[in-house]
């Protein structure tokens, strides 16, 4: 944490206060305090709360970036299971993603955009996935045209919103339910390879 | 905030398929697959010609060996290097009769069967 650079600390402490309270209801003044300096050198970095949001978007972004592209890095069912990991570590550090997605919508239609491309590009990996699993032999064959498009929507479903509704139940946010949860999705679609394959990679690499 | 690359949908699910694809086409090669490189029998039928390159302040002597017949077929291997240019000519010359089937020389290219197009 002291070797981040004052920007970096603004930043974070903005994150940690837009999950507690959400992005319209923090003031300067708190982020100011929250990072340890005065609201003067705060300006100094950040002229506007605008820019501050801006760059927080812009790294949670960045990240985003980061785990979409580790799509399909081997050609294992554990590829799948890292990407979850990395998932929902993305999701528990953005918690506000989904308290201010319709106040973003409202004020920030860029970001907004970006957010939605973001999430289309999941999607899209997603579905992807699937078809590839079914190539490889290890995911039955669709069972009937649409099947696997509302797998993927449940799947997605999970991963995007499987933090905030453990929050808001106040249950622990566990990274090893998460991917239980998802994967409880894909299973029942199994091949006997997959099951296999499911079993011996994936399954004691989610309890450790 | 600024504008990040975007691509359309349908190109980034084409990109995502031929991602897919890389692992049932891409598969490991066989040990045959450097026949050509291992078996270099054709080479003591090939016209040598040398080449003097300037690399890392050194003259690097390469002799490249075309096939008489078929020059697309040719093959480049660096022999050795000097410091010295003139060291390096002598080098490059001997290097290069002592390499050819023929030694004067005679085994040459015709230019004409390199089927060059100048468009």
């Amino acid at each position: 944490m002291n070797n981040l650079t004052t920007k970096q600390k603004i930043l974070e402490a903005s994150i940690r206060l837009f999950n507690w309270n959400d992005v319209a209801n923090v003031r300067l003044q708190q982020i100011a305090d929250e990072t340890g300096i005065s609201v003067g050198n705060l300006a100094y970095h950040f002229k506007n709360k605008e820019a501050i949001v801006s760059a927080v978007y812009e790294n949670l972004f960045e990240e985003f970036s980061q785990i979409l592209s580790t799509y399909l890095t081997s050609p294992k069912l554990t590829d799948f299971d890292v990407q979850m990991e990395q998932y929902h570590r993305f999701f528990s550090k953005y918690k506000f993603y989904l308290i201010d997605l319709f106040e973003i919508e409202r004020s920030y239609p860029v970001i907004m955009e970006r957010w939605r491309e973001c999430i289309g590009k999941m999607l899209l990996q997603i579905r992807k996935r699937l078809d590839y699993y079914v190539n490889r032999g290890i995911l039955q064959p669709e069972p009937a045209p649409g099947v696997y498009d509302t797998l993927t929507n449940s799947i997605w479903t999970t991963i995007v919103f499987w933090v905030p509704q453990q929050v808001l139940k106040d249950k622990p946010v566990d990274e090893t339910v998460f991917k239980q949860t998802a994967w409880a999705h894909i299973s029942p679609y199994f091949t006997p390879k997959g099951l296999s394959e499911f079993a011996l990679e994936v399954q004691p690499f989610i309890l450790s | 905030m600024k504008r990040a690359f975007s691509m359309p949908p349908e190109l980034y699910a084409k990109m995502l398929d031929e991602l897919s694809n890389l692992f049932f086409t891409e598969k490991l090669g066989l040990d045959s697959d450097m026949n050509f490189y291992r078996n270099d029998f054709w080479l003591t039928d090939t016209a040598v010609i040398d080449m003097l390159l300037l690399r890392k302040g050194a003259w690097e002597i390469n002799l490249l060996f075309a096939h008489h017949k078929t020059p697309l077929k040719f093959l480049s291997r660096r022999i050795t290097s000097h410091s010295c240019p003139k060291r390096a000519r002598i080098m490059a010359f001997y290097m290069r009769r002592l390499a050819a089937k023929d030694q004067r020389g005679t085994l040459s290219l015709d230019i004409n069967d390199l089927n060059l197009t100048l468009n």
